[in-house]
């Protein structure tokens, strides 16, 4: 009997030993791939929740491309300074962080929040204009301080949606 | 209805110039293709130009043929992909899933036409060109097959646009390919094949001169040849100007 079960158990223990690293690479994929990723602080603390809740501002007014264009567009710090010029930036460390870029015309290198892999094509303007809110996949941006990935967004989440919608499902829709 | 794209080159029109060639790359993301990588027979040349010495010196003449991916019907790397990573889209493209390639190269080696390429090495840029690159096409890396794709990034562009224009079906010309668009003979032309006023499909069903390279294997190219007016032939019944 012992005889049998000491090659079993070596047996075994070597199976385990091997199945550590593919369970530890496989693990790895799944928990870095885009889901999943910690909210990045930004290099200025930009509030979406005052400026949709308090100042009433649409999402496309400052991602203005959205509707038009693949990308939604992260506003450019002139298209800031159409309201800045104009607000106070008396003790506000943001804002005069805001204004000494402008004007020294150094491009503010914000963090991506959503990251898709390059051979992912994303077209913001097929789903704005098929009457889905910015929220469906973004979430309610108005109540995070740091703007942070709402959904899963990885190729399973998508496909979902697509054959609930009726959209296309063919791999070249999104893949080239 | 969907569209049914398709290619006509000219092959008496065809100089042999290269625009194609040097189009497709700017517009793919096409690696640099370097002596060394030539000699090892690893170039990556979505269209190429083959060349041919048509009888003997002093009466001999170079003749041109450019040599795009087919994109034939019943595709023979298709069905030899162990993972689906080839497969054809509805619009009659033989498209490359670059995320599912595991890089067999069992496709490459089906094809007669020679149009498959490996990525052997991980692609790389000059510093002066890294912005130059097209961002509505993926970079491919080391490891993946790719292919021509007849421009499918502008041919999703074009769709797009006409859906967000009221879901109107494309026009003729509309999309074109990177080739196509520089080709200073008009040789190389592209369109949808199932609509009858196109320029392609005119083309296609009134030509006489029409051939597709190794048709006899019965894949059904979507790219067809026009052959080469020979001035100096008998005037018999293949000859005519069209």
């Amino acid at each position: 009997m012992r005889r049998i079960l000491r090659p079993v158990v070596f047996g075994l223990v070597v199976l385990v030993l091997l199945a550590i690293p593919v369970v530890a690479i496989l693990a790895r994929s799944y928990f870095l791939s885009p889901t999943a990723q910690p909210a990045k602080a930004q290099p200025i603390a930009f509030t979406h929740p005052f400026h949709v809740n308090t100042l009433g501002l649409d999402c496309t007014f400052c991602h203005r491309t959205a509707s038009t264009q693949a990308s939604a567009g992260v506003p450019a710090l002139e298209q800031c300074m159409f309201c800045h010029r104009v607000v106070p930036t008396t003790n506000k460390p943001n804002l005069e962080r805001l204004v000494q870029a402008f004007e020294s015309n150094t491009p503010i290198q914000w963090n991506r929040v959503h990251q898709m892999p390059d051979h992912v094509k994303f077209v913001h303007s097929m789903h704005i204009n098929a009457g889905f809110d910015c929220a469906t996949c973004h979430g309610q941006v108005q109540q995070m301080a740091t703007v942070e990935q709402f959904r899963d967004l990885r190729m399973g989440d998508c496909i979902d949606c697509h054959r609930q919608n009726n959209a296309r499902t063919d791999c070249a829709v999104c893949h080239y | 209805m969907s569209p049914r794209w398709g290619m006509v080159i000219d092959l008496d029109r065809c100089t042999g110039c290269q625009a194609c060639v040097v189009a497709c790359q700017a517009e793919n993301n096409i690696p640099i293709n370097t002596e060394a990588v030539y000699l090892q027979n690893r170039a990556i040349e979505w269209i190429r130009v083959e060349r041919y010495w048509d009888g003997e010196y002093p009466n001999i003449k170079a003749r041109y043929i450019p040599v795009p991916c087919m994109h034939c019907s019943n595709a023979p790397c298709e069905p030899v992909c162990p993972v689906y990573a080839t497969y054809h889209t509805p619009e009659g493209i033989n498209m490359q899933v670059y995320n599912r390639c595991i890089g067999t190269r069992y496709c490459a080696v089906n094809c007669h036409w020679h149009v498959r390429f490996f990525n052997f090495w991980q692609p790389k840029w000059p510093e002066s060109l890294q912005n130059q690159l097209n961002p509505n096409v993926t970079v491919r890396s080391r490891g993946v097959m790719e292919k021509c794709t007849f421009c499918i990034q502008r041919i999703n562009h074009a769709e797009q646009n006409a859906r967000l224009d009221g879901n109107r079906p494309l026009r003729d010309g509309e999309v074109n390919t990177a080739c196509a668009q520089a080709c200073p003979t008009r040789a190389i032309v592209f369109g949808d094949l199932d609509d009858p006023e196109s320029q392609v499909a005119q083309i296609a069903n009134t030509t006489t001169r029409g051939y597709k390279v190794l048709a006899e294997l019965g894949t059904d190219p979507a790219v067809l040849y026009l052959k080469k007016i020979d001035p100096e032939a008998p005037a018999h019944g293949g000859a005519e100007s069209a």
